[in-house]
């Protein structure tokens, strides 16, 4: 008795007029009741006819037109009317699950929401009161007070060239090293070297922090780099190519400078099927790399050269011996048919100290004793001599050490800031370790001499007290009068920053200008300089920096020229580097819980006294093991959904995401995720699933909207998803959270089409691995017609087009636009088509009925007596006319 | 069970009055047809057809004892009017309280006129589909409902031809299974779809667009079991009963510290008299009301002449709910019942909206850390906000009565909670549940 509820039939076939001399006349394009089309027009709201008579409701003071049946929501869209969703999926009627569409309607004291209220004529509704955007910004608060989940990690947005750290720690942790450098080779060319001279800005912001300790990502590179390099030396295996090189352009550029900058122009700019030739002024190529960083920390063969031959495989030309200004000019390049030049000479010109007796003999430039050191030889007398190096950066740490392995008898740094405050704070423990006397928080006022030889004898400091934060966020020294002390020495070593050398600027290299801080003057965006087909990039444009932010400088500059080598309008770069490389907004979401701790794998070092003496690289690079022990360490807190999220952008719109991570001010040390949302609380940590294909199902980052369950039921017929479970924990996932593989998932992909957030995407790493053999293609299209990402297309003269494997490869947009029929719905469209046909009285030609079909069914209807389920009037007599004709 | 309090005599019992002379024999056909079992359905079918039987719920003044306490006759028609091949009566009889009892115990004890009532709603509004929604852990009721229709059917009061007339009235009795939230009607529809149980956001009514997309009237067990005698005494004696805006009698489940109890009471009916049914207060002083279920009201003791019927009850900031009424002494603490109370309602959430999946479980929370001595200087603030929020952006009623424990506990217990918020005392020396605690939660069904 319990069953005995059926969906009722509620329009009865109306009867045919069966007359035996008319042929029946048999309606064939009406959809079937249970047709795709036909739920289609009955579920879809903008599938409803659109004639319906034409109403005008005011929205927001603003007269609008609309159809009769229409919900405000429809209305307002298609007048151009923003109303935020994140629930309402345009091929389905309103759910009403987000709440984010409310409006008021004048005269009603609950807010209706938009995606269901059907518009009425003469309403007056407003969409964006304070009131409305309260409960909306409530509303994204609660979400966020659940969302477990990152939008760009930290790490990648505080990395200056924006590495996919989570995709090659991914790799990392799947040991495969060339997959690793190939993600990483995307943004950086040089792994290896990175790995041993980077500050790692990335790792300050490392969520892993949250449960234990940061993941050493820049060790984690350098091993995968090593292991390439290892590769390339012992079995000549050549470097990954991040991208597909290129067919050659023809044109030819010319780099200046064979520095981090340089070098990896010229990569990028190979890459682009480009012919590069890069000048150095100097004997070896490397620039700062070669001639700044000592031995210890980046052994120049087995590291720096190797890395170079990446450069050089791909056709790279490294001139050297040739100084710009002196051996020859920009005229002659451009002379010389080099349709562009990039200038990335590098800073070279110690900065002055701007005190007496500072060219005394004894003070010496720091990159000049550098120089000589990384040639391989002491700086004469340096042995057992007393120094004194003032600076905080890195060259200045250089330095120290590099005194110390040379033998000097007592080794002072002296900075005018604090400690934490010094651009190498993390490696001075090794250096204080190695012997080395810190000094922190003075400046030198002036050289002592001796009178007679002019020798330098010691050196005057004054002590410097800490002021207010300057631009920088450090506290500004101010000397502190009457503290000034001296410190006997034999040398003084200044390492206090350099700016570039500018005298090549001038005839032969005119129309090139500096700015007023001595440095090139270029577009930070363009990189163009103020001479058509000169761009400079890296240190000579920003001044003294980190290698990392060189060769992001570089890259960047190669998209550029590349986009003038092609002819492309260089404005349009500057929209297209914005999108690719997005500026942080964070959501303010829930800290991580319930991860295991699992320290850091430290990398081990040499003991001090065993590596003060000499130029061996003093790290101990990982075992294998502990590289992939490591990047498994790895939350993987990135979204895939970066740019398409709803969320996201909602959350920007209404405030709720910050700008930073960092603390505010005065408000101690941690996060600022865990403060901002006023509702945190408990929260969700859901596991993360990867096990199907194409699909990556993310339930910490699922706002329960319901999207994907009700475009899964309802459009694709498989309806893999719903709400599971009760109360808090409710969450829409696959019944029991089973793999996909397991559902009747068709792998269609609309579920990660319609899902507002990250939650289902795409799997667009999966999908780069694809390859098309088109020599067996025999040219069928199904590829094209199965694949429900746009990978794969025909074109005009049906030949197959692939997209090129650099470009994102899934086409969301075109995605969402394409109607595509699916297996299900094929399958619920055809199966019984001979019985409705049978009960509507259509006529069943014997001879086209496949032999398969069971006889009973063939000759049933042959009899004319269909009518099973006595609820189609007549229809057996028209059958049994029509066939007895 | 079966067992209602005795009520005085001067109050009229609508919805049980056969339950003496069934005492037993419940299911016994014959024996109710002579206590005046289907009287009204032959009134209705004979005398009065359809347009007359909706005009005559109409002007009774019969209002849905769902909760709500929309007007029967309006909905009625409602459907009546609405073009469709197909319309549906849905019983809502599922309970969904578990601390009330009042639906099944009417039931056990008289199916005949729900029965009836039923038909003739069917009748009304040219139905021919009635569903009764139980619940399906209710076996016994479901085999004497069941046992009642067909034992109708085969006398002819329902079936293919009602009292000969003509009319096909199919009644079918449903178990479902289910949560708390099958006692809001668009959930029930979907769960009787064999959808999950997620609300619907209204308008569309469902006696526009309900069960399979066709008009649909959902009633509550109560609202049809009062439509005989309704139809059999007239529209005229039942507005007399009780008070004006809202006639008739309702079911009360009385719970209190010196008793408890079912109770068929007239609407209007001042809350000391309920208090005083339930058995009074016993030696200690009344705190508080507890006024309708778990997302009821908490009222003091100042508003006990409030009368219980739908709009007064509203405007005190309770409401009639699920017929339950538990009456507090000064053991409870106002905090502590109305987290847990929060904790009930946000955990049986169907979890589709934001508002009520995450805005519940943070109210909780709020109140959690009020009740454990740990709030942020904000709370209270927030807690205000957050219920303002909710209420104005849900999408069903039980979301936005959820924050009624926490809103009138504000709203009547202030010093309470600053007690709790800025002294870090509970003056009833709680914060552990107290006895009425133990009702309102699932455990003890």
């Amino acid at each position: 008795m319990a069953d005995l509820i059926v969906r009722p039939d509620d329009a009865p076939l109306p009867r045919r007029d069966a007359r035996p001399d008319v042929p029946a006349v048999y309606d064939t394009t009406t959809p079937r009741e249970d047709s795709l089309a036909e739920r289609l027009i009955t579920t879809q709201s903008p599938q409803r006819p659109q004639r319906t008579p034409p109403i005008r409701i005011e929205v927001d003071g603003r007269i609008v037109e609309g159809f009769e049946g229409q919900t405000i929501l429809e209305v307002c869209r298609d007048n151009g009317i923003e109303i935020p969703t994140l629930c309402y999926e345009p091929k389905l009627p309103g759910f009403g699950a987000c709440r984010m569409c409310v409006c008021e309607v004048e005269g009603e004291d609950q807010p209706p929401i938009s995606c269901s209220r059907e518009a009425e004529a003469g309403m007056v509704v407003r969409t964006q009161t304070d009131e409305l955007r309260r409960i909306r910004r409530t509303n994204l608060e609660l979400i966020f007070s659940d969302h477990n989940a990152y939008c760009l990690p930290p790490c990648q947005n505080k990395c200056p060239s924006h590495i996919d750290i989570p995709g090659f720690l991914k790799a990392n942790a799947e040991a495969n090293w060339t997959e690793s450098t190939r993600i990483f080779k995307r943004t950086i060319p040089f792994p290896s070297v990175l790995g041993r001279v980077c500050p790692a800005p990335c790792e300050e912001h490392c969520r892993r922090d949250e449960v234990d300790e940061a993941i050493a990502i820049r060790d984690s590179h350098r091993y995968a780099g090593d292991q390439v390099i290892r590769a390339m030396l012992d079995e000549g295996i050549d470097p990954p190519l991040p991208f597909e090189r290129q067919a050659p352009s023809g044109r030819r550029a010319a780099v200046i400078g064979s520095g981090p900058a340089g070098m990896s122009a010229a990569y990028y700019l190979l890459l682009a099927g480009h012919d590069v030739t890069v000048f150095e002024r100097d004997p070896a190529p490397g620039g700062m790399l070669r001639y700044g960083i000592p031995q210890y920390r980046l052994p120049k063969v087995e590291v720096l050269e190797a890395e170079y031959e990446s450069v050089v495989r791909l056709g790279g030309r490294i001139v050297c011996n040739q100084e710009l200004g002196k051996d020859f000019t920009l005229d002659d390049l451009q002379n010389r048919g080099f349709d562009s030049v990039v200038v990335a000479i590098g800073c070279y010109d110690t900065n002055k100290l701007g005190i007496p007796d500072e060219d005394a003999d004894g003070v010496i430039d720091g990159l000049e004793y550098l120089r000589t050191a990384t040639l391989g030889l002491t700086y004469p007398g340096h042995a057992g001599s007393r120094v004194v190096v003032v600076g905080g950066g890195f060259t200045s740490m250089d330095c120290v050490r590099t005194s110390v392995r040379q033998g000097a008898k007592e080794v002072t740094l002296v900075y005018r800031r604090d400690m934490k405050d010094m651009p190498a704070a993390g490696e001075v423990h090794e250096a204080i370790e190695e012997g080395v006397t810190a000094i922190f928080q003075a400046g030198p006022t002036r050289v002592i001499t001796d009178k007679k030889t002019g020798k330098v004898t010691g050196i005057e400091f004054i002590r410097m007290q800490l002021g207010e934060p300057d631009a920088s966020g450090r506290r500004r020294p101010e000397p502190a009068p009457g503290t000034e002390f001296v410190i006997p020495c034999d040398r003084v070593l200044l390492a206090i920053g350099q700016g570039p050398d500018l005298t090549w600027i001038g005839p032969g290299s005119d129309q090139v200008e500096a700015t007023k801080n001595r440095r090139l003057k270029a577009d930070a965006v363009t990189f163009e300089t103020t001479r058509p087909g000169v761009f400079g990039a890296g240190d000579v444009r920003i001044g003294a920096a980190t290698v990392v932010q060189a060769i992001a400088e570089g890259r960047r500059a190669a998209y550029a020229v590349d986009a003038y080598l092609k002819g492309n309008d260089l404005t349009a770069i500057r929209t297209r580097q914005t999108l690719a490389e997005p500026q942080p907004e964070f959501l303010s979401i829930v800290p991580f819980t319930g991860e295991i701790k699992e320290p850091r794998y430290r990398l081990k070092a040499l003991e001090p006294e065993a590596r003060n003496s000499n130029y061996i690289e003093y790290e101990i690079p990982y075992t294998r093991d502990e590289a992939v022990a490591e990047s498994t360490r790895c939350l993987q807190c990135t979204c895939e959904a970066i740019g398409f999220c709803d969320l996201r952008r909602l959350g920007i719109e209404y405030g709720t995401t910050l700008k930073t991570l960092e603390p505010q001010f005065h408000q101690g040390a941690g996060y600022r995720s865990v403060t901002e949302n006023r509702f945190t609380g408990y929260n969700h940590d859901y596991v993360r699933d990867d096990s199907h294909a194409f699909i990556l199902r993310e339930p910490s980052r699922c706002i329960d909207c319901g999207r994907c369950a009700n475009v899964c039921a309802e459009v694709v017929g498989a309806a893999c998803y719903d709400f599971m479970r009760i109360g808090f924990d409710t969450l829409v996932t696959t019944p029991l959270d089973m793999s996909l593989n397991d559902t009747p998932c068709v792998s269609c992909g609309r579920c990660a089409e319609t899902c507002p957030t990250g939650a289902l995407m795409p799997k667009p790493r999966v999908l780069q691995k694809y390859e098309v053999d088109e020599s067996r293609c025999i040219l069928c299209g199904i590829c094209v017609d199965a694949c429900p990402y746009d990978a794969v297309r025909d074109s005009d003269q049906f030949e197959l087009s692939h997209t090129s494997r650099e470009e994102p490869m899934i086409d969301l947009l075109a995605l969402a636009s394409v109607e595509r029929e699916t297996e299900m719905s094929y399958i619920r469209r055809e199966r019984d088509w001979a019985e409705r046909a049978r009960a509507e009285g259509r006529l069943l030609d014997q001879s086209r009925l496949l032999p398969v079909l069971p006889p009973s069914l063939v000759s049933g209807n042959g009899n004319g007596n269909g009518n099973g389920h006595g609820h189609g009037h007549g229809t057996g007599n028209g059958s049994t006319h029509a066939h007895d004709r | 069970m079966g067992a209602f309090l005795k009520t005085p005599k001067e109050w009229p019992l609508v919805l049980t009055g056969r339950a003496a002379a069934l005492s037993g024999s419940a299911g016994d056909l014959d024996l109710a047809v002579r206590n005046g079992a289907f009287e009204g359905l032959r009134r209705a079918v004979r005398d009065l057809g359809p347009t007359g039987t909706i005009a005559t719920v109409a002007s009774s003044g019969l209002r849905g004892r769902g909760g709500a306490g929309f007007p029967t006759g309006e909905k009625w028609r409602a459907a009546a009017n609405q073009p469709a091949g197909q319309r549906y009566v849905v019983a809502n009889g599922y309970g969904a309280d578990p601390s009330v009892r009042t639906d099944a115990t009417l039931l056990a004890a008289d199916p005949w006129t729900l029965v009836e009532g039923i038909t003739i709603a069917a009748f009304a509004i040219g139905a021919t589909e009635a569903i009764v929604a139980v619940r399906a852990e209710d076996t016994a009721l479901v085999t004497l409902l069941e046992g009642a229709v067909l034992a109708a059917e085969e006398a002819g009061f329902l079936g293919d031809d009602v009292l000969g007339s003509g009319y096909r009235v199919t009644v079918t009795v449903r178990p479902v299974q289910g949560a708390y939230m099958l006692g809001e009607e668009t959930v029930l529809l979907k769960a009787l779809e064999g959808k999950r149980g997620q609300p619907e956001q209204r308008p569309p009514y469902p006696t526009e667009r309900g069960l399979f997309g066709r008009p649909t009237v959902v009633n509550n067990v109560q609202t049809l079991a009062a439509v005989p005698w309704l139809i059999r005494e007239g529209a005229q004696a039942f507005a007399a009963i009780g008070s004006k805006a809202s006639p008739g009698t309702a079911l009360v489940q009385l719970r209190g510290p010196a008793g408890a109890g079912i109770a068929e009471v007239p609407l209007g009916t001042p809350l000391a008299e309920l208090v005083r049914l339930a058995g009074g207060i016993g030696k200690r002083s009344l705190k508080a009301l507890l006024v309708g279920g778990p997302t009821g009201g908490l009222l003091p003791a100042d508003l006990l002449a409030t009368p219980y019927e739908f709009d007064a009850l509203r405007e005190v900031g309770a409401h009639i709910g699920s017929g339950s009424i538990v009456v507090a002494d000064d053991r409870a603490c106002i905090v502590d019942l109305a987290r847990l109370l929060t904790k009930f309602s946000a955990d049986e959430a169907c979890g589709k909206t934001i508002p009520c999946r995450i805005g519940l479980r943070r109210l909780y929370e709020i109140g959690d850390r009020v009740a454990t001595g740990t709030p942020k200087p904000t709370d209270a603030v927030l807690m205000e906000d957050l219920a303002h929020d909710i209420v104005a952006s849900g999408l069903c009623e039980h979301e936005r009565l959820a924050t009624l424990p926490f809103t009138s506990g504000m709203r009547y217990f202030r010093s309470e909670l600053d007690d709790h918020l800025l002294r870090s005392t509970c003056p009833a020396g709680v914060c552990h549940p107290i006895a009425v605690g133990a009702a309102a939660t699932p455990g003890s069904r």
